[in-house]
């Protein structure tokens, strides 16, 4: 099996003086800078000669001390290796430019777009640089490097000039500060993302077509994400989307608050997930840390985790239910029932429904309580009947077979090359998990098979979160047989600052892989935290599944991707 | 009797006057009936659905059983802003919830409430005993698909208009073998009205064809726009479809004759395929009288409270894949059952 | 305040009428003189009472989730908290609503979308503002894309505090709006 040395040592022969400075973390990941011109060339051999053909998102850095910006390839592969490979290609800092990959891989696209309008750095070769997330009035002020001066900000809202356009719609205008005026913020020549009316001048081809909101608010939509459809008759042509109506700029506002801040953010990022997204940022900082968990620590994470991942899956087909099948249909409300209880045992270890802030570096934040295992043991298995009752019915029920059968079916290749991410990929057969490929925690003890689907189409999907709920429960069984008594948190006092260094750390969350990149400086606040988010990397699979499909299928298939645009936007 | 004797005197002198009022009151009370029923309607849903999702439903307004919800419900929207869309076709736009409101009327002008058993004889309780009367009902229910498309065509929104399309594609494909079904009955009862229909039933004609009978439900279930035909409406894709754009007591009026034509259709279904009144006379002073009524009241709630059970528990079908059902099954079954039908009436004639 | 407040008559047709004239009156006065009338006779008498006690019992709420407090919004719409008892259902089309929960943060860029939804709603409507984000900007409250004062676009009747707030919370949150709708002590009057 090929390890980090490995591959940088085939990468060095191969293009002998690419690499300018490396590290070798582990057998599993590694470090390098790659000359910025080499990049592409490097990239093309890692994934045609050493497997790494998933390719898991990019990260810009900006380094002000140093004069200069980093923009960090992440590469991994689906299972082939386990090595994930972090690229570091630098630029200086007047006009950053660096080499695109959109041409190389599908999804690189939408990362490097964020990195464009967030930091500023030119892509070269890419096909469209439109702002992603943030709104067109912000482009130009580079929000993420470190000398944006609009931030803090807490007028914005006071700012806002209310202007009638002449549809007789609403719009704001946020005159910059003359901070922002100073930094730039005003920027002539900014591309914007083309508006609904030239989108329809530019796609609308015949009379019969039209183009279509769904969202931001609509029923589909489980937060606000404007997905257009150009429609032909019933007949989607082409989806376009929209995002960003919910960036809060989570990215920046960790950087400015402490370490331990951080972790309530995270919380916030995909709120049906947080105890992963917890788990994320702190084995991330743990790792720069070099802490040991207490192995009590470790079963207490795992229970909690697993426990999130049911209530997410459940609320998750609850909300598919509900798009295909009304609001009357009355599983759906069966499936809600039985999240509470879910709920109800998490919180009766962390205290909150949804935002737990529980895990802590190093360790828990409190210990289980003493009748935990025995409210498990009466919980579990009733949720167990429930989710095989289900699983049952959705298999038997012919409407619901004719509805979901190929439709917005996704082949493994072509999975593969969007870079989707978490049940949606496995559904169509590729067994990658982050609980295998990149163990963390006592994952690696415990025994657990990985759901796969077969065809990959939107009756999959479901069927895969269902069964993986029953996985799930078995992982807690096994659990709370085999935790040990014993300390929850480090002895030793866990520092303010954190020494300089950098983590990559992943973790499965409910949607998928995700990912938490952090880099300290030696300080007690983070310099940079980038996430990699899975409904990110999903989300932007969808329109090209929409294409020839009927507007039914529009909210199945969104449905069964089990959305959350938040930490989409973050 | 004076008041019989000078009422007869007044019939026999002024027999047109005569006739005029006996319609108003009548148009009076059968609106009344229907309309209060519709209420009923609503509220039993709103009920029995919370039933089957494990919820309490409404438990606050009137009681326990929440029963004054509705009239809380009416209120607001009476006393909602009445906001007409500035690009909508206003004429049409205004007139849909009232057309859709007269369709319901035409159909309840038609369509026997149950009968009186007064010795020994059922007089059946209708406003106009048409000839043709189970022709006309299937016929006038189905006007509320125009309604459907005038409110979705006149918003202009985009929604709407494909609501307005997928239920005028909806309507087509069904109207047909639903008509079908109709003349199967007809021609086993010899007769199209509907009240000779029902006292034909000596065996109830679901199970003299049984064919007809599920391809009627499911054709009456389509016309009804419910769960898993809702297609005009889905809530979930096209945001309630064609009435996206309207609100407070146009809207009000359009979701109400919905509940309306459940009630007028399953009545229509009993008479229809279920005996209508007919059933054993309660051998008990005053209620043998109405016993042909609690009959049939009897049969129409059963009726209702499956159309909620299917809300409750079936998926909604894509629109191809119901005029897919519509055209290659449903109209070949019902021709089928039409030739089964007349085989089956002629040798029992 | 005219009639056409109260009781849904089109405005063209309310400004067109004013005009009519009947035996040399304006139709106005001898018909329709009483709208001033009417309406201080619903003002006072126990019509009102009536009107609001619909109002108050029948708030349909519209679907919108925005952010974690979005979750427990359909939490509370579902059967677990059954928003239904007090007469309260999610619509999915502002036309159809009396109530915006305001069930998260709001961005620069949501600012218009949230605004225009509330402006297709008819009147009375209410808002409710959920959470910290919705009231003021929340745990992001430095943020560049996040409005703080959402008080000033929007008239909030109801503040939910938490992070996020629990269901049985908005459960109180809507009876309290429920008492004001009574009381008719909201801002505005119809
Ligand atoms: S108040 Fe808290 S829970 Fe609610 S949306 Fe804001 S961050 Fe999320």
């Amino acid at each position: 099996m090929t390890n980090a040395s490995e591959v940088l040592s085939s990468i060095q022969s191969a293009f002998p003086g690419a690499v300018l400075d490396s590290r070798v973390e582990s057998d599993r990941r590694l470090w390098a800078t790659i000359d910025s011109k080499k990049i592409l060339d490097v990239c093309k051999h890692l994934t045609n000669k050493l497997n790494f053909d998933h390719y898991s998102g990019s990260a810009g850095v900006d380094w002000i001390a140093r004069n200069e910006m980093e923009v960090v390839e992440i590469m991994a592969s689906h299972g082939a290796h386990k090595v994930v490979a972090m690229l570091k290609v630098k630029t200086p800092r007047e006009n950053p430019s660096v080499k695109s990959l959109a041409n190389l891989y599908w999804n690189a696209n939408w990362y490097e777009r964020e990195i464009w309008e967030m930091f500023g750095i030119n892509f070269e070769g890419h096909p469209g640089l439109y702002p992603l997330l943030l709104s067109d009035q912000l482009i130009g002020s580079w929000p993420w490097r470190k000398d944006f001066k609009g931030y803090p900000d807490l007028t914005t809202g006071e700012r806002a000039v209310a202007i009638t356009t002449p549809e007789g719609y609403t719009e704001y205008r946020f005159p910059p500060t003359p901070a922002e005026v100073e930094a730039g913020a005003v920027v002539a020549e900014r591309p914007k993302y083309p508006t609904f009316r030239e989108r329809e001048e530019r796609e609308i081809k015949s009379d019969s077509e039209m183009i279509m909101h769904l969202g931001p608010q609509h029923a589909m939509v489980p937060g606000p994400f404007l997905l257009d459809v150009l429609v032909e008759g019933e007949r989607v042509k082409k989806g376009f989307l929209d995002v960003g109506y919910i960036h809060k700029g989570i990215e920046k506002i960790m950087e400015n608050r402490t370490w331990l801040q951080g972790i309530v953010y995270t919380d916030r990022m995909c709120y049906v997930a947080s105890l992963s997204n917890n788990e994320c940022y702190c084995g991330a900082v743990e790792k720069i840390l070099g802490l040991e968990v207490p192995e009590r620590a470790q079963y207490i994470r795992v229970i909690l985790e697993e426990l999130s991942r049911i209530q997410s899956h459940l609320i998750g087909t609850g909300e598919f239910l509900t798009l295909v099948a009304g609001v009357g249909y009355a599983p759906w409300q069966y499936m809600i029932i039985d999240r509470e209880r879910i709920i109800s045992l998490i919180e009766s270890v962390t205290g909150a429904r949804l935002t737990h802030t529980f895990v802590r570096f190093g360790g828990v934040r409190n210990d289980l309580p003493d009748d935990f295992a025995e409210k498990c043991k009466s919980t579990l298995p009733y949720i167990k009947s429930r989710i095989n009752e289900f699983i049952e019915l959705f298999a038997q029920d012919a409407i619901y077979q004719k509805r979901m059968e190929n439709v917005g079916v996704l082949s493994a290749e072509d999975a593969k090359r969007v870079g989707i991410a978490g049940p949606a990929l496995r559904a169509s057969g590729v067994a990658y998990d982050m609980r295998v490929e990149d163990p963390i925690l006592v994952y690696p003890d415990l025994d657990f098979k990985v759901i796969v689907g077969t065809k990959g189409d939107c009756a999959d999907r479901v069927d895969c979160r269902l069964r993986e709920i029953l996985e799930s429960i078995y992982i807690i069984e096994q659990c709370l047989d085999r935790i040990p008594a014993g300390p929850i948190k480090p002895e030793a006092k866990i520092p303010k600052k954190v020494p300089a260094g950098e983590a990559y750390y992943r973790v499965e969350d409910p949607r998928g892989e995700m990912g938490m990149y952090v880099i300290s400086d030696g300080g007690d606040k983070p310099y940079r935290v980038k996430v990699r988010g899975p409904f990110y990397a999903t989300l932007q699979t969808l329109p090209p599944l929409l294409e020839g499909v009927y507007i039914a299928d529009v909210v199945a298939i969104a449905g069964s991707m089990d959305g959350c645009p938040s930490e989409a936007d973050r | 009797m004076d008041i019989i004797d000078s009422i007869s005197q007044f019939a026999t002198q002024e027999p047109a006057l005569f006739a005029l009022i006996i319609g108003i009151i009548g148009a009076a009370v059968i609106s009344g009936v229907v309309n209060v029923g519709a209420m009923l309607v609503i509220w039993g849903e709103r009920k029995v659905l919370s039933d089957f999702c494990n919820r309490f439903g409404p438990n606050r307004v009137g009681g326990r059983w929440g029963i004054l919800q509705l009239g809380a419900d009416a209120i607001k929207l009476f006393t909602k802003e009445d906001i007409i869309p500035g690009d909508a076709d206003k004429g049409v736009y205004v007139w849909a919830p009232i057309v859709a409101s007269m369709a319901t009327m035409l159909v309840a002008a038609a369509i026997p409430f149950g009968a009186l058993h007064i010795g020994g004889k059922d007089y059946p309780l209708v406003v106009a005993n048409m000839d043709i009367s189970a022709f006309y009902v299937e016929a006038a229910l189905s006007l509320m698909a125009i309604a459907v498309f005038m409110a979705g065509y006149s918003s202009n929104n985009k929604y709407s208009i494909l609501g307005a399309f997928r239920g005028i594609a909806r309507m087509i494909a069904y109207e047909v073998p639903m008509g079908v079904c109709v003349i199967a009955v007809a021609v086993m009862a010899h007769s199209l009205n509907l009240v000779e229909i029902v006292q034909s039933q000596t065996l109830w004609y679901a199970f003299a064809q049984p064919l007809g009978f599920v391809i009627f439900v499911i054709a009456l279930i389509t016309d009804l726009g419910r769960i898993p035909f809702d297609q005009s409406e889905a809530e979930e894709e096209i945001i309630s479809g064609y009435n996206t754009e309207y609100s407070g007591i146009r809207w009000g009026l359009l979701y109400f004759q919905e509940y309306n034509n459940a009630l007028l259709g399953s009545i229509l279904l009993s008479l229809l395929f279920l005996g209508g009144w007919q059933g054993p006379i309660i051998p008990i002073p005053i209620l043998d009288i109405i016993s042909p009524l609690i009959w049939l009241f009897m049969k129409v709630v059963i009726v209702l409270w499956c159309l909620i059970w299917v809300r409750a528990s079936l998926f909604r079908l894509r629109i191809d894949q119901v005029t897919d059902l519509g055209w290659k099954w449903m109209l070949p079954l019902s021709l089928l059952n039409l030739g089964w039908a007349a085989v089956v009436g002629s040798y029992f004639a | 305040m005219g009639i056409s407040d109260v009781i849904p008559v089109p405005v063209a047709i309310d400004d067109e009428i004013e005009k009519w004239t009947i035996f040399g009156q304006p139709v106005a006065e001898v018909w329709f003189t009483t709208t001033e009338k009417i309406h201080q006779i619903i003002e006072m008498g126990p019509i009102k009472n009536i009107f609001n006690w619909g109002r108050k019992n029948s708030v349909y709420f519209l679907m919108q989730p925005m952010g974690c407090c979005g979750v427990e919004m359909f939490v509370f719409g579902a059967a677990p908290y059954d928003s239904d008892r007090f007469g309260c259902i999610p619509r999915n089309t502002p036309r159809q609503t009396d109530v915006m929960i305001m069930s998260g943060y709001i961005t620069r860029k949501y600012l218009p979308v949230f605004k225009n939804l509330w402006e297709e709603m008819p009147e009375p409507k209410w808002c409710i503002a959920i959470g910290e984000c919705a009231i003021s900007g929340g745990p992001f409250y430095d943020s560049y894309n996040i409005i703080q004062n959402t008080a000033d676009y929007f008239p909030i009747d109801v503040f939910i505090p938490g992070c996020p707030p629990r269901p049985e919370q908005f459960l109180e949150g809507l009876i309290n709006l429920q008492e004001k709708i009574k009381q008719r002590k909201d801002k505005r009057d119809y």
